[in-house]
């Protein structure tokens, strides 16, 4: 027993020890301040990445449905935070940070709120017709990314638009000379705050326990009398909800807005939850945050290799582990 | 002589009934008009969409082989389409010279390159699930448009590549006139695609109809019980694989010498043209090869008198704005089809319309009995 304890645990120890030395790797080639702040941006962009791509997770996890219309909710999620920014256009341009983070917050519940009920509507109307092949549901959702697009330039413009940062979330703090810019904090806080809440009504609540089930065994849960499609529609609107989420914040972070933004992201979430694992929410952390790291590191060295550099890992770690780095339901 | 098996029995009865029955007669009816849509219309409108119609009806067949016969989703079929037209238009344009031999060597060297390429990705990717496809191809097709684009010393970046055609098949060719119309280098073009698709789409049937193909559509129909039956299904799902995308890679080629050019926004985007090949797909029906014809005939008939559509709505109905607005949202129209052909027809206009058939003929064999 304690044989496989110790050798569980420096199993564990040889991981951080080649991640640790993997972060440190790019220092030999890029100057430590510039360093630091990469870091910090490539941190920022991970937690944004983390926050589309748990939902891709959780959602196929639970309800083996790969979904491809999360990009397009994506996309909903930034357009209502823009709408809001344009109707508190004075609290978003106002020099105090208490208006600042208001905004900030409405338009956060606006477009949680907007696009978990668009969530609900896609599953019920939707995916709750073709579950259990994988074919039809990619199929189907794709259909459901293209109308939802389309809708976006119905409702918006099919143009680019500026998002309007809130002011006291613009600027850099500048600490020892190492430059770090406010926003990008922001994201790196909001995605720890995602990821603490995420773990804590998974581990400590019963529908946590519940949903946990689900994933390893759904018949089993049925079998105990919980009303699973029940779930099935909580779960992919809370998943909307965190795609929503993950588009505003990423809009603030980008400067803009645009119809086909989601494609671009599902993408990224593609190859964080091929590395990650499909269906585990700390697989998506971790591989959000080595796409996100890697990117920056790479797009400063060798800039037009920023955008293979992610899938060159993904080919890595489907070849030498081709279920992910950590296993569904952790 | 002993009795023959049922299996048996069918098939003869389909081989003796193979040149005599109605669909047969529909085909070789297609077929002719295609052969005589220069003579017939010869406005450039109408040979570019007849061309167009079978081109993408070949492509839409060669990702049926994936789809409906293997039961792969792959978002990677337009970028072995781009290869193909990238490979034909280096050789013809950038690095050679417009000649037969670089034409053949061109469509050579795309098929070469799709099959390296399509080895590898289904290797990378089949091993856990079928659905891992749909991911990878998808980024990587991703990855190719980024690179077609930012390479462009290579490639030509976003204003991409013109491409002259060899002799005969020259825009300046001209044969002199025969039957009342110019023989010209387009209308030689026009023929070359014609018959090379005809070659390839009963290429694609042998395949299908071949003990290989039986075997992918067991796979398709039951994976675990091909497994149990002792088939290797990933070698049998590499090769239906391979097939496809070399097939594709093939038409992407003739693309390029029909349209004469290639840049990344028309061979390679993966939102327009797999939009389209999954829209005609899925409008014709999975799983039946002729589907294409009938779903890139429609698309593309569709999208070429929308313009039309919309002016007379202008006209007829000038107030309506909200129709103006959802009409220039046409993807918005296709989308709503498309779901709802998922939903509520999945097996499409020719598989619905066999079904009824096969229904009928059911029925009435009950009644004689």
């Amino acid at each position: 027993m304690s044989q496989i304890a110790t050798r569980r645990w420096s199993t564990e120890h040889t991981i951080v020890a080649v991640a640790a030395i993997l972060l440190m790797l790019p220092l030999l080639r890029i100057p430590v301040k510039i360093y630091l702040t990469l870091t910090i941006a490539g941190l920022a962009m991970g937690m944004l990445l983390f926050l589309i791509a748990s939902g891709v997770s959780i959602i196929f996890g639970l309800m083996d449905v790969l979904n491809f219309a999360h990009g397009a909710l994506f996309a909903w999620g930034a357009y209502v935070g823009f709408s809001v920014f344009e109707w508190l256009r004075k609290w978003v341009e106002a020099d105090s940070v208490l208006q600042n983070i208001g905004v900030f917050l409405v338009a956060i519940l606006a477009a949680t709120a907007a696009v978990a009920v668009l969530g609900i509507i896609l599953e019920r109307v939707i995916v709750r017709r073709v579950y259990g092949n994988h074919l039809f549901q990619i199929l189907i959702t794709f259909g459901a990314t293209i109308v939802l697009v389309e809708l976006i330039r119905v409702f918006w413009g099919p143009n680019d638009e500026v998002m309007s940062v809130p002011l006291t979330f613009q600027g850099n703090w500048d600490i020892f000379d190492i430059i770090i810019a406010r926003y990008r904090m922001i994201c790196i806080l909001i995605g720890i705050i995602v990821y603490a809440v995420l773990q804590l009504i998974l581990k400590k609540t019963k529908l946590g326990t519940i949903v946990r089930a689900g994933v390893e065994n759904r018949e089993m849960v049925q079998a105990m009398g919980h009303n699973i499609f029940l779930l099935f529609t909580g779960v992919f609107a809370a998943g909307a909800a965190l795609a929503a989420l993950g588009g505003l914040s990423m809009s603030i972070f980008s400067l803009q807005v645009y119809p086909d933004m989601g494609s671009t992201y599902l993408l990224f979430a593609f190859i964080v939850v091929i590395i990650g694992g499909l269906g585990s929410v700390t697989g998506s952390l971790v591989g959000a945050l080595i796409v996100g790291l890697s990117y920056n590191y790479v797009a400063y060295l060798v800039p037009w290799a920023a955008a293979g550099v992610n899938i060159l890992i993904m080919i890595v770690i489907l070849l030498i582990r081709p279920t992910g780095l950590f296993a569904a339901g952790k | 002589m002993a009795d023959l098996t049922p299996v048996q029995i069918v098939r003869n009865k389909e081989k003796r009934q193979q040149f005599t029955s109605g669909s047969s007669f529909l085909k070789l009816g297609i077929l002719i008009l295609f052969l005589l849509v220069p003579f017939l219309f010869p406005s450039f409108k109408t040979v570019d969409l007849a061309i167009k119609i079978v081109i993408f009806a070949l492509l839409v067949a060669s990702f049926d082989i994936l789809l409906g016969y293997t039961g792969i989703l792959s978002f990677g079929h337009g970028m072995f389409f781009g290869i193909g037209a990238y490979c034909v238009a280096f050789l013809l344009e950038k690095y050679g010279s417009p000649s037969y031999v670089n034409l053949v060597f061109g469509l050579l060297s795309a098929m070469a390159v799709a099959i390296v390429l399509a080895l590898v990705v289904s290797f990378i990717s089949l091993r856990v699930k079928a659905i891992y496809f749909a991911m990878v191809t998808l980024a990587l097709a991703e990855l190719a448009i980024v690179l077609a684009n930012k390479l462009s010393h290579f490639t030509g970046g976003e204003d991409g590549i013109s491409i002259s055609m060899p002799g005969v098949f020259s825009v300046a060719f001209n044969m002199g006139e025969f039957m009342g119309i110019d023989i010209t280098g387009r209308t030689v073009t026009y023929y070359f695609i014609l018959f090379t698709c005809l070659g390839l789409f009963l290429m694609m049937l042998r395949f299908i109809h071949s003990p290989l193909g039986r075997v992918l559509q067991a796979i398709r129909d039951n994976e675990q019980r091909a497994v149990a039956l002792g088939y290797k299904t990933f070698i049998f799902q590499t090769i239906s694989i391979t097939f496809g995308c070399v097939s594709a890679a093939l038409i992407g080629g003739l693309y390029a010498t029909w349209v004469g050019f290639v840049n990344p926004e028309s061979s390679l985007e993966v939102m327009a043209i797999m939009l389209n090949v999954l829209l005609m797909v899925i409008i014709g029906g999975m799983g039946t090869l002729y589907g294409g014809f009938v779903g890139a005939a429609f698309l593309l008939i569709t999208q070429t008198f929308l313009p039309d559509l919309q002016h007379i709505a202008r006209d007829f109905l000038p107030q309506a704005t909200f129709l103006h607005s959802v009409l220039e949202r046409w993807l918005l129209l296709f989308g709503t089809l498309f779901i709802m052909v998922v939903i509520f027809f999945p097996k499409g206009v020719i598989g619905s319309v066999q079904d009824y058939i096969s229904r009928r003929k059911h029925f009435y064999a009950q009644r004689h009995n």
